[in-house]
Parts: structure tokens; sequence; C-alpha cells
């Protein structure tokens, strides 16, 4: 192995560390942001299995066998955030979670009680009216079948308007 | 004589003669890939697949032109074409759109690696390597993609935080690495290291006796220079000897992070306590 055979190596090493520095830092999504630490931990490994050939001997390849251990365990934890926390908001965005930075929180006055305003119960209406989906309907509900259907408009009729309403 | 004993400052500078003097290559390869990430990663990623392609085509053109007028042989053009592949899957990974096209560009990565790895006669780290991230870390990551990923594309799936000021920083990065790299005498020729010797003993000592002494008597000076490191039973027993503590920790680390994935993945509402 000649030296310029390595200094491609290790340029081959460094283009793909950038690339993954470039994912790392650009995209948003958590999972493509993990990916792109693997892509650069793999050119981490290149770089290190060439200097193993290099130098001549096995210390480069035990270094990318350390290298592969600790890829595999931060897949394995990476992923189990990753579920974890798209169980809590429902979305990959990783900005999403910008709040655990602490930095962008607008300063809190003391002594107020914050979380006030999500303390306020509203009152449940009990259904009323009639249910649309009940079958028989009474006769006297039912929209006459000899009117044509454009007429059966949800403002001349006021049940089926309230019963809209209700949703 | 003992290979440590040199000083490597007197050794003859082996200089890189096809980089020696051939700074401009670096400075347009490096130019050419930070304006082809510039123009890839614009706002709302790929805006027409035909860009991606030009720009992907015209990095591997300069990257061939900046090779081939070294002459070569078949297994440089090989591993070089593997370089190529990488930087491709790389480049087809930081661009797309889709999450799962990115994961088949990783893929592209990991295997071309592999290739390279291969290639370098690293024979087991190419192979775990191909197990553990083709195999086990793309359909691990496909997996949770399925779980999590809306049917339609999202908005964090296209937009990009600040793409112009991370293509300024990789290219900067990637400029100092191939500054360093192309200064001739900066990478050593250090040969065979010698301060973790059990491995090169010989095998087979009853227990009780004493360790050989001298691990320099089981390979003659000729030997030494010819060494590659391309046996995995080297490697093996190089691992468990030599570095044996080292990889104890490393499957116990494994352990940890098994246990602390199975921790964290779990449901909490439908814990039973």
């Amino acid at each position: 192995m000649n030296h310029s055979e390595v200094q491609n190596l290790l340029l081959l090493g460094g283009i793909l560390f950038a690339i993954g520095l470039i994912g790392f830092l650009t995209r948003r999504s958590i999972i493509l942001m993990f990916l792109s630490l693997e892509t650069m931990l793999s050119g981490v490994s290149i770089n290190l299995i060439a200097f193993s050939r290099f130098h001549q001997n096995y210390q480069g390849q035990i270094l990318s066998v350390m290298v592969l251990t600790i890829a595999a365990c931060e897949a394995a934890i990476a992923l189990a955030m990753v579920v974890s926390l798209y169980r809590r908001k429902a979305t990959l965005d990783v900005q999403a979670w910008d709040e655990l930075s602490e930095t962008i929180l607008p300063k809190e006055p003391e002594g107020d009680y914050i979380g006030m305003e999500h303390l306020e119960t509203y009152p449940k209406l009990s259904p009323a009216g009639l249910d649309p989906r009940d079958q028989p309907m009474p006769s006297s509900f039912q929209a006459n079948p000899n009117q044509p259907t454009s007429e059966l408009d949800h403002k001349t009729s006021p049940i089926v308007s309230e019963v809209n309403k209700r949703g | 004589m003992n290979p440590l004993s040199i000083d490597p400052k007197n050794l003859p500078l082996v200089n890189g003669e096809q980089f020696q003097g051939n700074l401009s290559q670096i400075l347009l390869l490096v130019i050419l890939l930070g304006t082809a990430a510039y123009l890839l990663l614009q706002h709302g990623l790929v805006k027409s697949k035909m860009m991606a392609w030009a720009g992907g085509g015209l990095f591997a053109f300069a990257a061939l032109m900046a090779f081939m007028s070294i002459p070569m042989q078949v297994e440089s053009v090989v591993r070089i074409c593997f370089s190529i592949l990488a930087v491709a899957g790389g480049v087809a990974f930081i661009t797309a759109r889709e999450p799962v096209h990115a994961a088949l560009g990783f893929a592209t990565t990991v295997l071309s690696a592999c290739g390279v790895m291969f290639m370098q006669s690293a024979y087991f780290i190419a192979a775990a390597t191909m197990i553990v991230y083709a195999g086990a870390t793309i359909i691990i990551f496909l997996f949770v993609l399925m779980f999590a990923q809306k049917s339609n594309l999202q908005w964090y799936d296209v937009q990009l935080i600040r793409p112009v000021i991370a293509a300024a920083v990789a290219t900067s990065l990637l400029f100092a690495i191939a500054w360093s790299v192309s200064e001739p005498g900066e990478i050593l020729p250090i040969k065979l290291d010698l301060t973790r010797p059990y491995s090169l003993a010989a095998p087979g000592i009853a227990p009780g006796q004493a360790l050989p002494p001298v691990p320099e008597s089981t390979m003659s000076q000729a030997q030494l220079s010819e060494f590659v490191p391309a046996k995995t039973s080297g490697l093996g027993r190089s691992m468990f000897t030599d570095y044996l503590l080292a990889i104890e920790l490393a499957g116990t680390v494994l352990l940890v992070a098994t246990i602390g994935a199975i921790v964290l993945a779990q449901n909490p509402e439908r814990d039973p306590s």
C-alpha cells in the first residue's frame, strides 16, 4: 500500500464525513439525522481501516470494531427514543423538541401560576335531539320522498339543521 | 532491529507523488463539492431530479478526471469506482425528499464503503459492517419509518435548517482534511507496532507456563516488512489477547444499550403497575 492510496482513502473518508455532517446539520427529520450520523461513522471506519493497512497492524481494525459496536448501540437507543418521542408529539420534526434547550422559553413571572388556564373545565352537554342514524325514524320526521332532493335543504328543515349543528 | 526504535523524523519522507503539487486539483474538488452541495441543498431540497443528477454527474466526472490522470492498476480502478459509488449514494442520501429514498442512498453508501474495506483486506470488518449497517440498522430504520411516517410528505421532510451554512462548514472541513492529507510527510510510515506483543507470541502455552518473552522471534524482519493485516484469525487473536478488556467492555456497552432500548421503547400507558 503506497502513500497515494492511503491519501485517496483518507479523502474518501473525509468526503463521507462531510456528507454526513451536511445531512446532520440540515435535515429536520430525526431519523434522517441519525442516518447522517451513521454515514459519518462509516467515513471514520474507512479512515481507520486505511491506517490499519498502511501501518501494517490490526489496531485500526480493532478500533473500527469499536466504532461498529457503538454505532449499533446508538442505533438501538436512538430508535427507541424516536419511538417514544413520536408517541408524545406524533411528529418526527426535531424542532418540535426545541423547548428542551430551555433558552427559547420566555421569562416566567415569579409567583404566577402559569398553567392556570389549562385547568379550566368546560361543561359537557348532554345529548339531545334525534340521531338520524337511528332506524327507524318517526314518519313525521322523514323527508317526503315525493319532494325533489334539491329542495331538501338544511335551512328548510329545522330538525336536520339542528342535528347537523350538534354534529 | 525494532521498528519502534526508528525516530520518525529521520525516516525518509514518502512523498505523495501523485498529489504533490496537485493542490489545485484538491481545491477544484472541494469547490465543486461545495457548490454541488449548495445547489442541491436549496430551500425545499431538490426542485427537480434533473438538477440532482446533473450535480452528481458533474462531481463524479470531476473526480474521475482528477483520478484518471494517474496510471492505475485494475484494483485501484475498482476501488475508485467503489469510492465514487459511495459518494454518489451519499449525495442521493442528503438530497432525497422521501425518507425511504434517503435510506436507500444510505444503504448504497454503506455497501460501497464495505467494498472499499474489503479491498483493504479488512474482511471481518467489511462483513460485520454489511451485516450490522446494511442489514440490521437499515431494517430497523425502515421499521421505524413505517411506524412513524405519514403517508404523504411532511414539511419537515422537505425543509432544511440553514443549508448554506451547513454546506460551508462541511466544505471547509473537507478542505482542511484534504489539505492535511496532501501535506507531504504528514502521514508517517510507521510499520508494525510491537507494543502489543501478545498476539504475535507463539500460541499453545500450557497453564502455569510463562509467556514467551520476545515476540519478534516469531517473525523475521523481512516478514515484518511484508506483513499485511489481512487475516481474520490474526484480527481475532489481537482482539482477544491485546484488546481483551476493550472487547469485553464493548460487549457490556451492547448489553446496557439493549436494556436501555427495551426500557425506552416501553409504552408507559400499558404499564401494568
